[in-house]
């Protein structure tokens, strides 16, 4: 990994916590996994998968396992759909925020039963619309970003 | 001869050197006037930076006006007695996908001395507790969320009941109310402390509605929090004082809303620091007190660290 795309994993990481801020209950990380995935080494996505989970379970309010399962199902779905689709197709990144969409539903609704809390239904239903409608398009920015870096061997 | 010489000569000469004149001095003037008016341009520049500079300073200044007047109403909370006030900054609300609770976060943590269920009130009454730490900073539970119950008691009636938050931008519920009491809308509902987070006596929402649906056996009250959510900044976190017993027992150091003890000045606590009583032994006031030693059979247990 060079210089710049440290620099701009750092930033990636600076402005999803921002983000994350303006707009609770979306993960704006998760289409950062999926391009590290894509376009880095494995260890450069275990690394950097580890440390944004930590992030997502110390500012989160749910018990710690639910950043876990997020990441972990999210990582499943891309190796589950990249035999199907083209890793790299926008269709299949919007396939997978519909996925998130769900995923933050179900996960939310699961972790409320289990530690005996009560979530309003509504604002979680908003919250995986927003996911599933968020993901592709971050997605699509950053990987454009990303492969217009400097020493990137398929910068444009 | 001479006579025409003047008539002619001199009349030609003044029409031949009059326009020039006059073209000359318009040339002049209008160089001295463009020259002016660069001048003028170029203080108006000067004098746009300089109206700029000091609409920016303006602005920093009202911000600064309006943090002083919300730190000073942070100081009119009264830390009652036995209890000590430090003021914290609200770093920012609800955070990530997992951050399902209504939640702020602040820019205290346990290097601060805080605990997980140290109470959060704002200047017009309590506002949470502390859900989650980490060395510098602290999520709070706010009482708005539906997973947040206190015991409170109403300020007028003294009718006890249980109140639950049902959601931001939502009123809250009151539950256990028996029917035969007394409630008044408008009255306010303080805490009882009987859950023993909270210090007796602080204020935690208004009742807006009582009254009775179907066959229950206690009435519907509604109540309206007391802080709006989206605009908190600045916060009061309330610490049990090591000299809780001795301040106790020595009348006049300090009450709470509700009660008629008198209190100790607030302009003496500051906001950042941490703030104790003053102390018989001499300790420079100030200063963090040695974390409190409850007394042998008063401790009290913690909830878990991840429930609310």
């Amino acid at each position: 990994m060079n210089a710049f795309a440290i620099a701009f994993w750092s930033m990636f990481t600076l402005a999803g916590v921002w983000l994350q801020g303006i707009i609770p209950g979306v993960d704006f990380l998760a289409p950062g996994l999926i391009l590290c995935l894509q376009e880095e080494k494995w260890t450069v996505s275990a690394w950097l998968g580890l440390a944004w989970l930590f992030i997502q379970e110390g500012t989160g309010s749910l018990a710690f396992g639910t950043g876990l399962l997020w990441y972990g199902a999210l990582v499943g779905l891309y190796y589950f759909g990249h035999w199907l689709f083209e890793a790299k197709n926008f269709l299949f990144m919007f396939i997978l925020g519909i996925c998130l969409g769900v995923l933050h539903l179900v996960l939310s609704h699961v972790m409320a039963v289990l530690q005996d809390w009560t979530l309003p239904a509504d604002r979680i239903l908003v919250e995986g619309l927003l996911q599933a409608l968020i993901f592709p398009v971050e997605w699509g920015l950053v990987y454009l970003i990303y492969n217009h870096l400097p020493e990137n061997p398929h910068a444009v | 001869m001479d006579a025409l010489a003047s008539y002619t000569g001199l009349e030609f000469a003044k029409w031949v050197l009059a326009p020039g004149k006059w073209a000359a001095s318009r040339v002049s003037s209008f160089w001295d006037r463009y020259v002016y008016f660069v001048g003028v341009r170029e203080e108006n520049d000067s004098l746009r930076a300089s109206l700029a500079e000091a609409t920016q300073e303006l602005v920093l200044l009202r911000e600064k006006a309006a943090e002083a007047e919300r730190l000073a109403r942070i100081l009119t909370i009264r830390p009652p007695v036995g209890w000590s006030r430090q003021g914290a900054r609200v770093v920012s609300h609800r955070l990530g996908p997992n951050a399902s609770l209504e939640t702020v976060l602040l820019d205290k943590g346990v290097l601060d001395g805080l605990e997980v269920n140290t109470p959060v009130t704002g200047p017009d009454g309590v506002i949470g507790r502390i859900l989650r730490l980490s060395p510098t900073a602290a999520t709070v539970l706010l009482v708005t969320d539906p997973n947040s119950r206190i015991p409170v008691t109403s300020q007028k009636n003294r009718t006890q009941g249980i109140i639950k938050g049902e959601g931001a931008n939502r009123e809250m519920v009151v539950q256990y109310v028996a029917l035969g009491a007394p409630l008044e809308e408008g009255e306010l509902l303080v805490t009882s402390g009987l859950e023993e987070i909270f210090p007796k006596g602080l204020p935690v929402a208004r009742v807006t509605e009582v009254g009775r649906k179907g066959p229950s056996l206690f009435q519907t009250v509604y109540a309206e929090p007391l802080f709006d959510a989206r605009r908190l900044e600045e916060v009061a976190l309330l610490a049990r004082n090591p000299q809780e017993g001795r301040a106790q027992a020595e009348p006049g150091q300090g009450g709470v809303a509700g009660q008629k003890e008198p209190v100790a000045d607030p302009i003496s606590h500051s906001p950042s620091t941490k703030v104790v009583p003053p102390d018989p032994s001499g300790r420079a006031p100030g200063l963090e007190p040695p974390r409190p030693a409850p007394a042998p059979g008063t401790e009290r247990k913690k909830p878990p660290r991840s429930g609310p």
